[in-house]
């Protein structure tokens, strides 16, 4: 967005004369003003704080503690240091989810993206009412999970379901859907892709409009073809918002657990089994508390390292 | 499709032959392909929608033990009369509205801070606030439902929203402080030199021109605490505490599910996000850190 650049250009500029800085304020003024300005700082941020701490802060430290003890919902339990991540890091179930995890994650984040650019790049031409595709188009984001997890249930979850059926009238046989392991994995992947798309439509479509059409006639002036346009102009102009928009699908579907939840339940025989629904049902099915924080913990930890990282990267990547 | 690509050459150089001028054979060739994307595009969307239609057409077909025909509003009349429906809706939207306001409350006067404040502290917070939206809500739920259950806020209201308002508040946090980058801090200077506070200028200008960011917050507030299904099935217990989601799929436990009622509950819950979304479009920000994130 051109408009973005221009954004963070006027918020660097603008920190230079934000309170408290050196600003343009007469001197005596400006002392009186910024230890003011800071007061009302603390102020203003005092109650995200309070609940940061509260909901993020002391939670997270509870859950070192709980990971390093034997106890349940009820006690803490006694102190057993590493035994709950060496439990939790040689059983095969973990490594099944966390492998689970992974391809779920690649899937969703490049399927979603494909169609996603695929269609802003359909809806940036002059179509028939196109903006009203626009918006029916980003019904499957807005429409809640359980609401959209039930349709397809219907949809394909019994032999004797409608897609099931179709599949067997045109002589293709009955695909078991949600109990077939391998298909089940594929259906949930194509769910969450159906899901997400809208997204990464909405991210695309954005960067797309500030992409300057003028680049696109000089181009072909020089006899660069549709493809080279498309490789070599459209997708670096877009490159910082393609690259928030993995993050953040990345993101949302490590974190995912409605989608698969409630579309399989983690099965059959645990082959759509994520790390944060093996995680729930360690804690709140098997009642081992310790060894499902104990996951829960090993994603936070990971988690914690990628996101500053790649923070740190969007960061440079909006100064240069 | 083929019929498309074959009926577009009989229809072609009638059209040309009547202008006769090159301009307006490549409109035509513009033209064709335009109609082309349109049945492409129709095609996708079509298939796209057909779980939500079909949500839509159950909720409105015949039960299997009505002896009503065509389409009938009997299904949402006998979810709402047989079951709590009408208090799992009402168990939402008090929820929900409570998440909106308090999220907005405590993100806007954050979000200026990270807006205006330039010192390492506050440029640290953003980056806490970041790491902390990344993290998976599993990890906090459950040290929060021992804390919790010892505050007798589990299966109760007043805990759900909390744990909402949690973890709306770091990514509505950075859309705050987005929109407020876009207000030129002209606007509060003037009304500092006229012997205005800092949180006078912040409440009187700064929040005054940001309706806009202000409903993009509170949209995703809304969108975030309406859906959410992890903490409700963790921390609600009885069936008069449940919210929608909740309320949804307990359908879904007993021996046989009624899809029709299923149906016509799942099209109440999908209404509040569908009519928000129609009538406040513009405001509808990307999964609300999306914008954000691209915009600062």
């Amino acid at each position: 967005m051109s408009s973005t650049t221009a954004q963070s250009g006027l918020a660097r500029a603008r920190r230079g004369v934000a309170p408290g800085g050196s600003g343009t304020l007469p001197g005596k003024r400006k002392s009186k003003l910024s230890a003011q300005a800071t007061r009302t700082f603390f102020w203003l941020l005092l109650p995200s704080v309070v609940l940061l701490v509260l909901i993020h802060g002391y939670p997270l430290v509870y859950a070192a503690v709980q990971a390093t003890h034997d106890g349940n919902l009820l006690q803490t339990g006694n102190f057993i240091g590493g035994e709950n991540f060496a439990t939790v890091l040689t059983s095969p179930a973990f490594w099944k989810a966390a492998q689970f995890t992974l391809w779920f994650t690649i899937v969703g984040v490049f399927g979603s993206w494909l169609v996603g650019l695929g269609l802003a790049l359909l809806l940036r031409t002059k179509i028939p009412a196109g903006n009203t595709f626009k918006v029916l188009l980003l019904l499957p984001w807005v429409v809640p999970i359980v609401v959209s997890s039930t349709a397809w249930n219907w949809l394909v979850a019994t032999p004797d379901s409608l897609i099931p059926s179709m599949f067997r009238n045109l002589g293709l046989g009955t695909p078991l859907f949600l109990a077939d392991p391998t298909l089940a994995s594929i259906t949930v992947m194509v769910f969450k892709v159906w899901v997400s798309f809208p997204f990464m439509m909405m991210m695309t479509s954005a960067a797309l409009a500030s992409v300057d059409e003028t680049v696109y006639e000089a181009a072909s002036m020089d006899g660069a073809s549709r493809w080279q346009q498309f490789t070599q102009i459209t997708l670096p102009l877009i490159a910082r918002s393609t690259y928030i928009s993995w993050i953040l699908m990345t993101i949302f579907c490590v974190n995912d657990f409605p989608t698969i939840y409630l579309l399989t339940g983690g099965g059959p025989v645990s082959a759509t089994t994520s790390l944060v629904v093996l995680a729930y049902r360690t804690v709140f099915q098997d009642f081992a508390t310790g060894p499902g924080v104990a996951i829960a913990f090993l994603m936070t930890m990971t988690l914690v390292v990628i996101s500053v990282i790649l923070y740190r990267q969007i960061r440079k990547s909006s100064v240069e | 499709m083929s019929a498309v690509l074959h009926a577009h050459p009989e229809s072609g150089p009638a059209l040309g032959i009547e202008e006769g001028k090159p301009r307006r054979v490549l409109s035509e060739a513009g033209m064709r392909g335009r109609w082309w994307r349109f049945v492409l595009i129709l095609a996708i969307t079509a298939v796209v929608l057909v779980p939500i239609l079909v949500t839509v057409i159950l909720a409105f077909t015949p039960g299997p033990n009505s002896t009503a025909t065509g389409l009938t509003f009997e299904n949402l009349s006998n979810v709402f009369s047989k079951t709590l429906a009408a208090t799992w809706l009402k168990n939402s939207l008090i929820t929900t509205l409570a998440t909106v306001l308090v999220s907005v409350a405590v993100a806007a006067p954050a979000g200026y801070v990270l807006s205006r404040g330039r010192s390492k502290a506050v440029s640290g917070y953003s980056l806490l606030l970041f790491v902390m939206q990344s993290l998976p809500i599993i990890t906090s739920v459950v040290p929060l439902f021992i804390l919790f259950a010892g505050m007798g806020l589990v299966d109760n209201l007043m805990g759900l929203t909390i744990i909402y308002v949690g973890s709306t508040m770091t990514v509505a946090t950075w859309m705050m402080a987005a929109y407020f980058d876009s207000i030129p801090i002209s606007l509060e200077e003037a009304s500092w030199i006229d012997g205005c506070s800092v949180f006078g200028s912040f409440t009187k200008v700064v929040l005054r021109n940001s309706l806009p960011g202000v409903l993009s917050t509170a949209i995703f507030a809304f969108l975030l605490a309406w859906n959410d299904y992890l903490v409700a099935i963790v921390f609600l217990r009885s069936n008069e505490i449940f919210t929608l989601p909740m309320g949804v799929q307990s359908f879904f436990q007993q021996n046989a599910t009624d899809w029709t009622s299923v149906m016509a509950l799942a099209v109440v819950m999908m209404l509040p996000p569908v009519i928000v979304f129609a009538t406040l479009n513009k405001y509808f920000s990307v999964g609300g850190i999306g914008g954000s994130l691209a915009g600062r």
